[in-house]
C-alpha cells in the first residue's frame, strides 16, 4: 500500500507536555491538507498518511513540506513486517546499472533478524535481480530504506524529503509582523513561523508618495506567507501624515529614527488591541542606519511590555536572500516600487541616535495624536 | 477624467469599435480560407494596406503585426546579417528598439549608439562619424515618446546616402504616424513601424512598412501568412478597426488643435518659474519638470483630481534615471521630477486649462510638504 511517512524533529525534546505539541501538529497537518482525501495515523515516532489519491501525491507532499514541526517525509510502500514479504518486495526493485545501498532500521526489536544482517541479505537479493548493479556503501546512486516499526509494518522507500523542521505553528503564540515590501521582512515572518509563531502583518504606506503598486506588492508577499500559516490578517496603515509632520518639524537626520519609533508605537497599540504577543521585524544588525545597535535601542525603547523579535538580526544579506528565494518571495520583494521608508529619505540619517535626542525631536510633534490617527484609520485585509 | 497620457495609449474611436465588432462577429472568416466570404475579407484587408501606404506616402509593402514591438523586432532581426556588419541606433529609442540593440551588442556585433542633443534630436555629427560601408541598419525613431522631439529624417537620409548608401534606414514612427504630415518616400525610408493604439485604433495590432521585401527574413515561423514574413492568422478585426482609425484621423486639423491645447497648458504652467517646460517638437507631447517633487508622486496626486499624466519611464530613487532624459542632459532632480503630458483631439481647451491650473496647485501643495 502506498503511504506517506512523516517524521517530526524537535518534538522529541518535549517532556510531559509533548502531547500538546503533537495535537497541534496533527491539527496543522489536517488544516494544510484540507480538501484532500486522506487518513492520518500514528505509529510510535512516525505519522503515516494513507488512503490518499495517488494522482494528488506530489501536491500533498508539497503541502506537507510546508508544515512546521515536520522534519522529513518519504513516499513509501507499506508491507507486513515479516521476512518473506519484505524479501519478496525487495526482489522486485529495479535499479539495474546503478550502485545502491540498503538501509535497515528496526524499531521493532522482536523482528527476528538484526538490522545489519537483514541489510546484507536484502542487498544480495537486489544484486541477484539487478545483474548490472553493485553495492556502494559511501555514495550510492540508489538508496533503499527498510523501516520496520512496532505496528508490525515495514515501510520501504528510496527518498527522504527534507521539511522545514521547527515547531508546530501556533505553539509559540501569535505576533505582529512589520511587512515593508523588502526582502527581509517576509523572511523574518517565515523564520518566526518555523518556530511555531503565527502572525498578523502590518504595512505602512504613504500615498501619494508611494504607489498603489507598493501596496499590491505587500499583498502578494502576504499571500506567499499565507501558504505556510494560512489566512493572514494584513493591517494597512496610512503613514503619509506622520511622515509629513516629522519632515516638517524634526531634524532631518532623525527622520527615520522618529518614523520607526512611531511605527513601533502603532505596532504596539495594534498588539494590545488584537491580543498579539510580540512584534516581528526584518532588521539585520548594521544593514542600514536604522538597524545599528543604537538605532534599535532607540526604536525599541518605546515598546516595553512585549518583546520585539528580529530573527534576521545575525544573518548576512546573502543568507536572507537565500531564504527569501526558498519561500518564493524574492522576485516580488525586488520589484522596484518605493516603500514608505524611502520617501523623505535624509541624506545623512543618524547612525548612533540617543533616546534623549529622539524624545527632544518628538517634542515638536504630537506623537499621541499621530499614533491614534494611524490606529483608528487602519484598513484590514484578509489574505489567503 | 482628463486623460493627458495619449502617448501611452489612446481611447479607441467608437466607430473603430463598431468595425472591430463587424469583423469579429459577422465577417469573421479566416482570410486564408478559399471560400468567397474569406476572400472578401482578404480584399478588405488589402484596402487597409493601400490606405496605410497612401497615408505614409511610400511605395512598398505592409506587413501586419501585433504592434510596434513586433514590427521593430521584424525590421531589425529580419534584416540582421552575420559577418562584419555594424548597427546604428539612437540613445533615445523606445525599449522595443533599444533592447534589440543591446541584444545585438551581446551577440558580439558592433553597435553604435548616437547621443541626443539638448533639443532631444540625435547628434547628426556623431551619426556622420560612425556610419561607414559596413553599416547594415540605421534605426532612429521619428518622434521621441519621451520628449516629442522630431528627428530630421531628411538629414539622416542624406548622411546615409553619402556615407553608407547600402545601409537600411529603419524608423520607429509610433508617435508620428497620423499625427505629423510627411511622406516617407522623401526620406527614402526602408522600414517604418506603426502602432494602431496610438491613434485611436485597437491594441494588439500594428504594421511594418517594408520598401523592399527582398532583404527581409521572417522571424516567426508558421503558416506563411503575410507573404511568409509574419505567420499567424491575421488579426482581421484589429486591422480593419485600425484602418477605420487611420481614415478618421484628421492629421491637419488635429495638429492645429493640439497646438492650441499645448499652448493653453504652457500658459498655465508658465506662471510658476519652478516649472520647466521642455517643448521641442511634436505638439502632441510635452515634457515638464516640477523641481523638488517626485514626478511619480505628482502623477498619483493628480489622479485624485481625475487628471492622468504620464511618468515616462518609471524611475525610483534606487534606480535613478531615465536613459533618454539623461542622454539629453537632464540632471537627477529634473529626471525625478519629470512628467509627460500628451494630448489628443478628444480633450477640450477648458479641460486642459483646468488641468494646468491644478498641476500648479497640487505641485505647490506637495512641495510645501516635502521641502
Amino acid at each position: 500500500m502506498k503511504v506517506l511517512l512523516l517524521r517530526f524533529g524537535e518534538l522529541y525534546l518535549k517532556g510531559h507536555n509533548r502531547y500538546v505539541f503533537e495535537n497541534m501538529l496533527i491539527n496543522n497537518i489536517k488544516n494544510m491538507l484540507a480538501g484532500e482525501e486522506f487518513k492520518l495515523s500514528k505509529t510510535f515516532g512516525r505519522y503515516v498518511i494513507t488512503d490518499y489519491k495517488e494522482e494528488r501525491e506530489s501536491e500533498i507532499i508539497e503541502k506537507l513540506a510546508r508544515v512546521f514541526g515536520l522534519y522529513s517525509l518519504s513516499p513509501a510502500d507499506e508491507v507486513d513486517a515479516d521476512v518473506k514479504t519484505i524479501e519478496n518486495y525487495v526482489s522486485k526493485i529495479n535499479c539495474d546499472g546503478e550502485s545502491f545501498k540498503v538501509f535497515v532500521k528496526r524499531a521493532d526489536k522482536s523482528f527476528p533478524i538484526s538490522s545489519m544482517d537483514f541489510a546484507k541479505k536484502l542487498g544480495e537479493i537486489v544484486l541477484n535481480s539487478n545483474k548490472n548493479s553493485y553495492v556502494d556503501l559511501y555514495s550510492p546512486e540508489h538508496e533503499i530504506y527498510v523501516d520496520i516499526r512496532i505496528n508490525k509494518k515495514a515501510y520501504i522507500f528510496d527518498n527522504i524529503i527534507k521539511c522545514h523542521g521547527g515547531l508546530p505553528l501556533g505553539s509559540s503564540g501569535k505576533g505582529l509582523l512589520l511587512l515593508s515590501g523588502g526582502i527581509d521582512s517576509p523572511v523574518a515572518g517565515f523564520l518566526m513561523a518555523r518556530r511555531g509563531m503565527s502572525f498578523e502583518a502590518l504595512h505602512f504606506h504613504s500615498y501619494p508618495y508611494t504607489s498603489e503598486l507598493a501596496k499590491e506588492k505587500v499583498i502578494t508577499l502576504a499571500r506567499y506567507l499565507s501558504k505556510y500559516i494560512g489566512k493572514i490578517k494584513l493591517h494597512i496603515v496610512s503613514f503619509t501624515k506622520v511622515q509629513e509632520e516629522i519632515h516638517k518639524r524634526c531634524k532631518s537626520e532623525y527622520m527615520i529614527t522618529i518614523m520607526r519609533r512611531i511605527m513601533m508605537r502603532v505596532a504596539n497599540r495594534l498588539c494590545e488591541k488584537y491580543n498579539l504577543g510580540a512584534i516581528i521585524t526584518g532588521e539585520s544588525l548594521g544593514q542600514v542606519a536604522s538597524q545599528t545597535m543604537q538605532s534599535m535601542t532607540v526604536t525599541g525603547s518605546v515598546v516595553d511590555e512585549i518583546p520585539i523579535f528580529r530573527p534576521c538580526i545575525a544573518m548576512d544579506k546573502e543568507e536572507i536572500i537565500q531564504v527569501s528565494k526558498s519561500i518564493n518571495t524574492y522576485d516580488t520583494s525586488i520589484l522596484p516600487y518605493e516603500d514608505c521608508c524611502t520617501v523623505f529619505l535624509p541624506k545623512n540619517p543618524v547612525i548612533k541616535p540617543t533616546i534623549k535626542q529622539a524624545m527632544h525631536e518628538e517634542s515638536f510633534i504630537n506623537v499621541d495624536a499621530l499614533v491614534n490617527e494611524c490606529v483608528d484609520g487602519e484598513e484590514i485585509l484578509e489574505i489567503e | 477624467m482628463i486623460y493627458l497620457d495619449n502617448a501611452a495609449t489612446t481611447r479607441m474611436y467608437e466607430g473603430a469599435v463598431d468595425v472591430y465588432k463587424k469583423y469579429a462577429c459577422q465577417s469573421f472568416y479566416n482570410m486564408s480560407a478559399g471560400y468567397n466570404k474569406a476572400i472578401e475579407v482578404a480584399k478588405d484587408i488589402d484596402e487597409i494596406r493601400k490606405l496605410i501606404l497612401k497615408k505614409l506616402g511610400g511605395k512598398g509593402d505592409i506587413i501586419f503585426t501585433s504592434g510596434a514591438t513586433e514590427s521593430n523586432n521584424l525590421a531589425i532581426y529580419g534584416n540582421k546579417r552575420n559577418g562584419k556588419w555594424e548597427y546604428v541606433f539612437s540613445e533615445g529609442e523606445h525599449p522595443s528598439v533599444y533592447n534589440i540593440a543591446k541584444d545585438l551588442q551581446n551577440q558580439g556585433f558592433i553597435v553604435h549608439f548616437i547621443r541626443l542633443r539638448e533639443d532631444g534630436q540625435i547628434d547628426y555629427e556623431q551619426l556622420q562619424n560612425v556610419v561607414n560601408e559596413r553599416t547594415r541598419i540605421i534605426s532612429v525613431m521619428h518622434v521621441s515618446n519621451e520628449t516629442g522631439a522630431i528627428n530630421d529624417l531628411k538629414k539622416i537620409n542624406l548622411i546615409r546616402q553619402k556615407f553608407c548608401p547600402k545601409a537600411l534606414f529603419h524608423v520607429d514612427g509610433v508617435q508620428a504616424f497620423c499625427k505629423l504630415d510627411y511622406k516617407i518616400e522623401d526620406y527614402n525610408i526602408d522600414l517604418y513601424t506603426i502602432s494602431s493604439h496610438k491613434f485611436h485604433g485597437p491594441k494588439g495590432v500594428g504594421a511594418l512598412y517594408v520598401k523592399n521585401l527582398n532583404s527581409l527574413k521572417n522571424i516567426i515561423f508558421g503558416g506563411g501568412q503575410e507573404k511568409g514574413y509574419r505567420s499567424g492568422t491575421e488579426n482581421t478585426s484589429g486591422i480593419m478597426a485600425m484602418g477605420y482609425a487611420i481614415s478618421h484621423f484628421n492629421t491637419k486639423d488635429n495638429y492645429d488643435y493640439v497646438e492650441k491645447l499645448k499652448s493653453v497648458i504652457k500658459k498655465e504652467l508658465s506662471v510658476d518659474e519652478k516649472i520647466k517646460i521642455f517643448d521641442v517638437g511634436s505638439p502632441y507631447i510635452l515634457s515638464v519638470t516640477f523641481s523638488g517633487v517626485n514626478g511619480e508622486t505628482l502623477m498619483r496626486a493628480l489622479q485624485d483630481y481625475d487628471i492622468l499624466v504620464g511618468n515616462g519611464s518609471a524611475c525610483s530613487t534606487k534606480k535613478a534615471g531615465n536613459r533618454v532624459l539623461e542622454s539629453i542632459g537632464f540632471n537627477l532632480d529634473e529626471i525625478k521630477s519629470h512628467i509627460r503630458i500628451s494630448f489628443s483631439e478628444e480633450l477640450t481647451l477648458k479641460e486642459v486649462e483646468y488641468a494646468g491650473k491644478k498641476m500648479v496647485e497640487v505641485y505647490n501643495n506637495i512641495l510645501e510638504k516635502v521641502k
